[in-house]
This record gives structure tokens, C-alpha cells and sequence, in this order.
């Protein structure tokens, strides 16, 4: 990510007026570099003050800030300039349903579902904003927010993993990259093979612990040289897998495998039943 | 007729809260030695355990992570602990009460040690 955001920032630094700020300010967005993310889009926004994207980056940036009111207005000037922008539907259903105002969430959403190419995170955020008109909870809103927040799958742990030499990946029970990323210290991504190579790993923890009588296995941790790796049950049959430094204190690496493990269970619910999910392999988690 | 490691296997069940211990061959799942309480099947625990470590071996190598020393399942009622060498992986059994942080220092000590 970091020779993305070189080039792009080479790209503007020869063409002020390039887009290649959408690029850098999502990047940097999701490196959690808020503040440098804010100051690109609001300089590419003078420059381009009619682009709908544009909007839409701001107000997801926004919203990783705490200013919901912002996002919301930058959400309707992108609505303005394209009616059926897939991003601003979507942030403004999240608005709304944070708001609570769940009619609004689900008017939103149906017209984000009409789209030309509606992804399966937007039918499911439809069932929960219908089922969450009796009762709404706060993981919900969480999982809103990423949806919301145009979150890449494979960025679906960055907020909880907040350092580089960390990451997580979440596998389905044939050991398919649900979501989550795992990249080598040299820029490979691993996580399709990592994913393959622990296929099963649940099952098998399954049947040794019901053969030994000693209840649900709840987390495997191994020591390797350069990481430990920690690893607990995800729904479905499927593995959350967290890696982390070899320094790292294992009561630390507990508590984000706990905190990675009901994220897990929150990406899961928001984007149904997991094989809708994008079974991709990614960057840097 | 006494194996190579039984008094290796012998001083790991000395220790605190450990019901079981196995020299397990990580590609067959077979036990090679074991000391189980009566009444104990280990076999399946073995292939079981064997499995598991050679998945998370595969895994550690497809990430560049390095060799595994040391491996643990926790459950509600207990754990699996293994450390591997050379195709061999020596399992304990523990119960929830075990000193883990004896347990790894004593087996990760124990398979230095294997021929």
C-alpha cells in the first residue's frame, strides 16, 4: 500500500487535477492517516467540486472521524449529482440507521439494491435494517458503519489490528478467505494458501476435543519463529486466524483474538451467510 | 519392554494437571510411545493432534513464519498441547488446572532432546 500511496501522490504532484486523489484518500483512509485522508479530499474537492465520488470519499473519511452530520451532508451532495450513487445510498441507509430512523435506512437501501451492480452486503443490510425496526443492536451499527464505509473485506479487522505487523483473516469451513488479508513481509499475499493449508483445522479440533470429553475447543495458538498465530471457532464452521508479532504478549494477543473474533461474527451477519461474502484473497489487513 | 522415551514421557506426567502423553509420528498419526491413564484410547487424540501440528507447520511455512516450536488447544475443560521435531510431535493432554506455562517449557526442553 505504501508504493500505492507514493505513486499516487507522484501522480497529483504532476497533475493537480488528476483523480488520482479518490485513490489516495481512500488509501490513506484506510490506513487510518485521517487527517492527511480528509486534506486530499478536500483538495481534490476544489479542484473537482461536482464529482460524486468525490463526495462520497469525504463523507466515508467523515465518518471514521465521528462527524455523522458531515457525512450526511456530503452524502446528499453526492446524491445530488448522481441520484443513484451505490456509496451515498448506502452511507446515508447507515446514517439513518444509526439514527434509527429505519424506514429511511430501508428506502436507501432499496434503491441501492436497484443499482447496476448491487453487492450482496447491500441485500443483507436490507434484512438487518428490517429486522432491526423492533430491536437494534450496537454490533449491528459497527457492521453498518463498515458497510457503510465501502469496507473492503479485506479490511475487515484493520480498526480492532491497528499496527502493520499484525493481521487476520477469516476462513470459511472449506478454508476460503472470507475476509481479512495476509501479506509476507516481502508484499506477497499468502492468504489463499495460508487459508488452504488450515482447512479442516476446526473439524479436527472438533473431534479431538469430543473424543477427550473436554468441551468446545475455544482458541489454538502456536509459536512459530518469526509470529504466533492464534486461531478460534468463527460461525459456520469456519476459523479466525490472527497473527502477530513473536513479541507479542499473549495476554494481548487474547484479547484481539477475542475483539477480532466478534468482529468475525458481525462481518458474518452483515453479509449473510458468508459464501455471498467475497472469497478473495487481499492486501495488508 | 521399556521404549527410548518413556522416562522422557514418564517426567512430562509428573508434572501438575497432565492426564496423558504421546510421541505421535506426524505424517501417520501413530503413536510411537505413550503414557495413558487406564481406560485412555490415545490413538485417535494422536492422528488428531499429529494433524493439527503439521497443518499449523504447513501454514507457518506458506507465510514464511518460520518452524513451529510449540502449539495449544484450549477447550472449556482442558487442553492439547504439542511441539514438534523432525517428524515427531510429542502431545500432552492437560487438564484446565495445568501449569501451561511448565508444560511448554518442559516439552519444548523434550524435544530438543529427541534422537
Amino acid at each position: 500500500m505504501a508504493d500505492d500511496i507514493r505513486r499516487w501522490s507522484e501522480e497529483l504532484a504532476r497533475d493537480p487535477g488528476s483523480l488520482a486523489f479518490l485513490l489516495l484518500g481512500e488509501a490513506l483512509r484506510r490506513q487510518g492517516d485521517l487527517k492527511a485522508a480528509h486534506r486530499v479530499a478536500v483538495h481534490g474537492l476544489k479542484r473537482h467540486p461536482h464529482h460524486a465520488d468525490a463526495h462520497d470519499l469525504l463523507a466515508r473519511i467523515c465518518v471514521d472521524q465521528g462527524e455523522l452530520d458531515r457525512a450526511a451532508e456530503e452524502w446528499e451532495m453526492a446524491l445530488r449529482t448522481a441520484p443513484e450513487h451505490p456509496g451515498a445510498l448506502k452511507g446515508l441507509a447507515f446514517i439513518c440507521f444509526q439514527r434509527q430512523q429505519f424506514e429511511e435506512a430501508e428506502d436507501y437501501l432499496r434503491r441501492a439494491s436497484l443499482g447496476d451492480a448491487p453487492d450482496s452486503g447491500v441485500r443483507a443490510a436490507l434484512d438487518t435494517v428490517r429486522r432491526s425496526s423492533t430491536s437494534i443492536e450496537p454490533a449491528d451499527v459497527d457492521a453498518a458503519r463498515d458497510a457503510a464505509a465501502g469496507a473492503d473485506p479485506q479490511y475487515a479487522f484493520a480498526r480492532i489490528l491497528e499496527t502493520e505487523d499484525r493481521t487476520a483473516l477469516l476462513l470459511d469451513g472449506s478454508g476460503f478467505v472470507l475476509a481479512g488479508a495476509y501479506l509476507t513481509p516481502d508484499g506477497r499475499d499468502v492468504a489463499a494458501e495460508v487459508g488452504a493449508q488450515l482447512s479442516g483445522v476446526s473439524d479436527e479440533a472438533n473431534r479431538a476435543t469430543r473424543h477427550l470429553g473436554i468441551g468446545e475447543w475455544t482458541s489454538i495458538v502456536f509459536e512459530a519463529e518469526a509470529a504466533v498465530v492464534a486461531m478460534a471457532p468463527a460461525p459456520e464452521g469456519g476459523l479466525l486466524l490472527l497473527a502477530a508479532s513473536a513479541a507479542t504478549p499473549l495476554g494481548l494477543l487474547r484479547r484481539l483474538l477475542d475483539r477480532c473474533t466478534e468482529q468475525a461474527r458481525r462481518w458474518m451477519r452483515w453479509h449473510g451467510d458468508g459464501r455471498s461474502g467475497t472469497a478473495a484473497p487481499g492486501g495488508r489487513a | 519392554m521399556s521404549s527410548p522415551f518413556q522416562d522422557m514421557l514418564a517426567s512430562l506426567m509428573r508434572l501438575r494437571g497432565v492426564a496423558a502423553t504421546m510421541l505421535v509420528d506426524e505424517h501417520e498419526g501413530m503413536i510411537i510411545d505413550s503414557i495413558l491413564q487406564i481406560g485412555q484410547d490415545g490413538s485417535r487424540v494422536a492422528a488428531l493432534a499429529a494433524s493439527l501440528h503439521r497443518k499449523a507447520r504447513l501454514s507457518s511455512d506458506a507465510a514464511g513464519l518460520g518452524a513451529v516450536s510449540f502449539l495449544q488447544l484450549e477447550a472449556t475443560g482442558g487442553r492439547i498441547c504439542a511441539a514438534g521435531r523432525d517428524g515427531m510431535v510429542l502431545v500432552v493432554i492437560a487438564a484446565p488446572g495445568a501449569n501451561i506455562g511448565l508444560v511448554r517449557v518442559e516439552l519444548l526442553k523434550a524435544v530438543r532432546e529427541l534422537p
